[in-house]
């Protein structure tokens, strides 16, 4: 073992927080305290690793310093592929670092050390949610996840593919949290704070795991950080300090049964920081002897406020080796080359150490192939499957959760460029110069800036933008040149070109950050109050103004949507309007003969006996509730456009019935007088086929569907024929006049005068709603009926002007209300990322009829961002469970399907665990058959389990509900098998 | 962290007669589109005895400032010398360039400023009543003295948890030692931690 202690490794003497070797082994960061702010500085490994190089004054030793973070820097890690640096400070930040395509050294201007930075390292996201320190940051495997813990007893789980994204807030702790480790199988992240407990949460729910706390309960909040570690097997969880018999240890915790028997005994005060060797190690073969199988060991470094290190084999009972007084003051970080090897260890008092082992002492390192060979033995599957998919870190246990995952990634990549990485996020090299040499530019910067006067008189420069975020193209040269005296050259027409260019430039970039820091949309408001401004410079400096400009899109947009949405609207109700006016005469006609048959039943009612007749009893009755409501002459209705009724008696008229093929009927009244009768002709043709029949009275309405033709007549009665012209039963006499009629496979809906709604079903002769009142619906408002139907399934539907919308239950015999215009949580749900582009035939049912156009305008209003997003998700299930709840009153299995697909996708978009759970155990059913379960296995004659089927998909889709998927997939084929 | 970073500071101009204007061609570097524009000023500090001498020569705003890299030449006209105490007006004095968002100032760029007689027999006998005519101003370009502080980037009003302010470089130059005790205090705000000088 080799021991160096690189003096030139130092913050200026200020203490060094964290160290971490890069994944390509050629450089590390170190983090820590700087002289006026937190200090992170990347270092070339090379000098530490040969004496030569360190020599070699051609070879830079500091390659980049970042003075961002405002203060002490804790923690600095690097992502596993290496392209990311992530720290996490004292200013309760979180930043992420990205090299810059750069090319030259440069300077921190006005920084004492005249050190230029070799490498340009630039901050592309600060990740803000603590609300303390930010003590330790950890990547999860393959960079899915970023990991950060702090003083506030949290711990942020960030999306590492969609910065600043939060996955999730393990909350739990009650101490400072000062250590993260991942499983390296995925599984887990660990974490050990200042509450005396170490506590596992289970990556695929973000729920705790486990939580010891037994070697911890006599340890005091002394140490700095507690930076625990997993070994490179999954096996052993080391913790920091950990008490045993009064004496500090670092507790070894078994993955198996979560079991604390062993520990890491000999350090004399608390441990701060443990670190696994990346590697797995198997004794090293001998020359000669005869190669036997010796159990592959882990080896881990120990390091403690004792400022002493120990480096441990798990297949040693004692140390490997132990370093006293290698520091001045605690250690407080360790990292390891990635091959095994080398290690460098950081302490409180300024320096850093480095060990170089050799394979004598630690072993032969396994190679990746055996080492996922050991994982495969444990875990049952290579963590390699996840590494070629790079799907996530966690394992896949199903291979069918697996197929869906790697089509969600298939269909993610061709739309997926914007959301992959955090790279994405910052705008890529723009060099907005046209060429220009920026020397020229330079010449004639104070000639050509433009420069104006605000309204209140001070001088207002545009400064002169000479690169877009982070270029790399951009000469570093000119920070240490010599200044150029303006105006000794001229290079003319270059400001104009310029300025144009950056205006474009600002848009782009107000396009990305509107995109990607939602937060930032309230700076609208102070935008406004500069509006005078702005409109005072935009005359000066025609660049300027694409600003306001552009910022004033998102509400333009938003008017124009509304406005085309609100005009169909307003078409409707004038379509409506008219129509009122056009049914004006049928209505007053209708009004008149409502008084007429009133006059009549009055009659009948001196001639009669009612206490005899029953049936006449029952229907003065029904007179009494339409005088006293005197809703009839209201209720007269428009019917669909295409069946237009003539309670006034036309002379003749021909209605379209719309089926598969299009038929027509024509109506004839008073064809002709036979004795005293006046004959009415009804005359139906499709497709060269027709047939007429003679009824006596005038006929009012007449329609039909592919299975039968129903006709009105003046004298009450409703007549109803097959599609050959059969009369398939004799007249019905009606109850009361009629206002609207359908008809809908062999079912006909009449909507009489009297306010009352009455179903039959032709084929089987049986009544399904039976003079049903619209009073429920009615009392209370002054809306009439503006739209009634039949579907299909014989569902009654029923559209007021006030725009709700009822379908009447048979069942339940209830009036069920399925769309409202009005209705706040169609406004505001947002479901539209669940919904696919397959799903748009799916949605085209009686229920969209009746809604379509609401949902566009929900759709619309979910662009307002003013509802806070748990509100938005509440309102949006709400939502989509009436759809599916309406889809399923209406019978209508098609958009039953549709919204249940979409349900689905929302529950595990959003991650409603138990909503889904019941969901798919409807669907399921039970397993087993029984007597006693009134399970039914279909539903709207869709089956339940095919429809698990394709719901199962969609739940494949979120590792989080591996476990549920699995579950329903085993019992789903396990039925399937039966 | 601060969302806008200087970058370079180029002193124009110099040396350069006593009456000639300042010109700092200025490189800075915003993360985010600023919604507000920059206040730049630059202060000559007449008298290193007492802040009331300071003039400020000229203060201008700097926008529309989009995300990225810019840059541009603030000029300001040299100091009104009636207002500079005659006993100040040769020797070694301060100029700074602050840069203020929202009202806060963020950043503060100081340099030391030798304002000397080029004829070397002014500058043996000098006359009582300084002679501006003949004063030549060397800005210390190569040593400035860059003080940042915390402030609030954001609209919201929340109060500034950290407001204390950060120190500046603890090695950075020391004042002429052929002038002890004339070099002004840079810190014109009691809280600025520039009094390490």
């Amino acid at each position: 073992m080799k021991l160096l202690k690189p003096s030139w490794v130092n913050h200026n003497g200020k203490p060094i927080f964290s160290v971490d070797i890069h994944p390509d082994g050629t450089k590390f960061a170190t983090g820590g305290q700087g002289e006026d702010s937190g200090k992170v500085v990347i270092w070339n490994m090379a000098p530490v690793l040969r004496e030569e190089d360190e020599k070699n004054e051609n070879i830079p030793k500091l390659l980049c310093q970042m003075d961002n973070h405002l203060a002490c820097v804790n923690c600095v890690r690097w992502s596993n592929n290496g392209l990311y640096l992530a720290s996490g400070g004292d200013d309760k930040l979180v930043m992420v670092w990205k090299r810059a395509a750069f090319i030259g050294p440069s300077t921190v201007f006005g920084s004492s050390s005249k050190l230029a930075n070799v490498e340009q390292w630039r901050c592309v996201m600060i990740l803000r949610n603590h609300t303390g320190d930010v003590m330790d940051v950890a990547w999860s495997p393959h960079d899915v996840w970023l990991a950060s813990c702090s003083v506030d007893n949290t711990i942020a789980i960030w999306n590492a593919r969609k910065f600043p994204e939060i996955v999730m807030t393990l909350k739990g702790h009650t101490g400072l949290v000062k250590g993260l480790t991942w499983d390296p199988v995925g599984k887990y992240i660990a974490s050990q704070a200042d509450d005396h407990s170490l506590k596992v949460w289970r990556t695929m729910d973000w729920q705790l795991e486990t939580n010891i706390t037994k070697p911890f309960s006599e340890c005091g909040g002394t140490t700095h950080v507690l930076r625990l570690s997993w070994s490179p097997d999954g096996q052993y969880l080391v913790s920091a300090h950990a008490m045993n018999n009064s004496g500090p240890t670092a507790q070894i915790i078994e993955r198996d049964g979560w079991k604390t028997n062993m520990d890491f005994v000999g350090h004399r005060k608390a441990v701060t920081v443990v670190k696994f060797n990346p590697k797995i190690f198997k004794k090293k073969q001998k020359n000669g002897s005869t190669p036997k199988p010796s159990c592959p060991y882990c080896c881990c470094a120990v390091g403690s406020k004792d400022r002493s290190l120990s480096v441990w084999l798990t297949s040693l009972k004692r140390p490997l080796v132990v370093i006293h007084d290698l520091f001045d003051k605690s250690i407080m970080d360790i990292t390891w080359t990635l091959n095994g090897l080398g290690l460098l260890v950081c302490s409180m008092d300024g320096t850093v150490a480095f060990l170089d082992f050799s394979q004598d002492e630690l072993g032969d390192p396994l190679n990746e192939e055996e080492k996922n060979a050991i994982h495969q033995n444990i875990y049952g599957k290579s963590l390699a499957i996840t590494m070629g998919s790079q799907l996530s870190s966690t394992i896949i246990d199903n291979p069918e959760m697996l197929k869906y995952q790697q089509e969600r990634q298939g269909n993610q990549n061709p739309n997926g460029a914007q959301a992959s990485g955090p790279e994405h996020q910052t705008p890529k090299l723009t060099n907005v110069l046209n060429g220009e040499s920026l020397e020229d530019i330079r010449k004639n910067l104070l000639k050509k800036q433009v420069e104006t006067r605000t309204a209140d008189g001070r001088r207002r420069i545009t400064p002169l933008c000479i690169a877009q975020l982070d270029t790399g193209d951009f000469s570093p040269a000119l920070f240490n040149s010599v200044p150029i005296l303006p105006g000794s050259s001229a290079s003319t027409q270059l400001t104009p070109q310029i300025s144009s260019d950056s205006s474009t430039a600002n848009s782009l970039v107000y396009m990305y950050v509107t995109s990607y820091f939602p937060a930032l949309s309230q700076p609208m408001e102070p935008m406004k109050a500069l509006d005078s401004r702005f409109t005072e410079r935009s005359k000066a400096t025609p660049g300027v103004t694409s600003v306001p400009l552009t910022i004033g899109i998102t509400p333009l947009d938003r008017v124009k949507d509304s406005s085309s949405v609100k005009e169909p609207k307003v078409k409707d109700e004038t379509s409506s309007d008219s129509e009122d006016k056009i049914m004006a005469k049928p209505l007053s006609m209708a009004k008149r003969k409502g008084e007429m048959e009133g006059a009549e039943v009055v009659e009948k009612r001196k001639k009669g006996r009612p206490r005899k007749d029953s049936f006449i009893r029952t229907h003065v009755m029904s007179v009494r509730i339409k005088d006293k409501t005197k809703e009839p002459s209201r209720l007269i209705t428009p019917v669909a456009v295409l069946k237009l009724p003539t309670p006034s008696i036309q002379k003749s008229f021909s209605t379209q019935v719309s089926t598969d093929a299009i038929a027509y009927l024509e109506v004839e009244n008073e064809v002709s007088v036979v004795s005293g009768a006046r004959l009415s002709q009804l005359k139906w043709s499709r497709d060269g086929r027709e047939w007429d029949t003679l009824l006596t009275s005038r006929i009012t309405i007449a329609t039909g569907s592919s299975d039968i033709v129903a006709v009105a007549c003046e004298d009450r009665t409703l007549s109803v024929f097959t599609t050959c012209g059969r009369r398939l039963i004799p007249s019905i006499m009606l109850p009361a006049p009629l206002a609207a009629l359908h008809c809908s496979g062999h079912f006909v809906m009449v909507l009489m005068a009297s306010a009352t709604l009455s179903v039959w079903d032709v084929q089987k002769q049986t009544a399904l709603v039976k003079n049903e009142s619209l009073n429920p619906i009615l009392s209370g408002t002054d809306a009439t009926v503006s739209q009634s139907f039949l579907t299909r399934q014989g569902v009654a539907v029923v559209s007021l002007s006030n725009g709700k919308t009822y379908c009447f239950n048979s069942s339940l015999e209830t009036w069920n209300l399925i769309a409202d215009k009005q209705d706040s949580l169609v406004q505001c749900a947002d479901f539209r990322n669940c919904v696919s582009s397959q799903d748009a035939l799916g949605s085209m049912g009686p229920l969209a009829l009746t809604q379509g156009r609401n949902l566009s305008a929900g759709r619309l209003a979910s662009r307002l961002s003013s509802t806070p997003h748990h509100l938005q998700q509440g309102m949006t299930l709400a939502f989509l469970e009436k759809q599916l709840a309406s889809a399923l009153i209406l019978l209508s299995a098609s958009e039953y399907r549709h919204w249940l697909l979409i349900y689905a996708r929302f529950l595990v978009n959003e991650g409603y665990e138990l909503r889904l759970r019941e969901l798919c155990q409807d669907l399921l059913g039970p397993v087993h058959k029984s007597s006693s379960s009134s399970w039914e296995p279909t539903v709207l004659g869709l089956r339940k389990r095919d429809l698990l089927t394709e719901v199962l998909p969609v739940i494949g889709q979120n590792l989080r509900f591996q476990r549920l998927f699995t579950e329903y997939q085993d019992q789903l084929e396990l039925l399937r098998l039966k | 962290m601060a969302k806008v970073q200087v970058l370079n500071v180029s002193v124009l101009d110099n040396p350069s007669p006593f009456g000639n204007p300042f010109q700092f061609e200025i490189t800075f570097e915003c993360m985010e589109d600023l919604p507000e524009d920059l206040e730049w000023k630059i202060i000559y500090v007449g008298s290193a005895e007492s802040e009331e001498y300071d003039q400020v020569l000229d203060s201008v705003l700097v926008g529309p400032v989009p995300a990225g890299r810019h840059m541009f030449v603030f000029q300001a006209d040299a100091p009104n010398t009636g207002l500079i105490p005659e006993s100040d007006a040769v020797g070694v004095t301060v100029v700074l360039i602050t840069c203020t968002y929202r009202g806060q100032e963020f950043i503060r760029i100081g340099y030391y400023v030798n304002n000397e007689y080029t004829d070397p027999e002014l500058r043996e006998n000098p006359p009582v009543k300084p002679n501006y005519t003949q004063l030549q101003r060397n800005i210390l370009a190569s040593n400035p003295r860059v003080t940042r502080f915390h402030i609030n980037w954001e609209a919201t009003m929340e109060k500034m948890e950290d407001s204390e302010n950060v120190d500046p470089a603890p090695n950075a130059m020391l004042p002429p030692t052929s002038m002890p005790g004339k070099a002004p205090p840079f810190g014109l705000m009691p809280d600025n931690s520039m009094d390490c000088l």
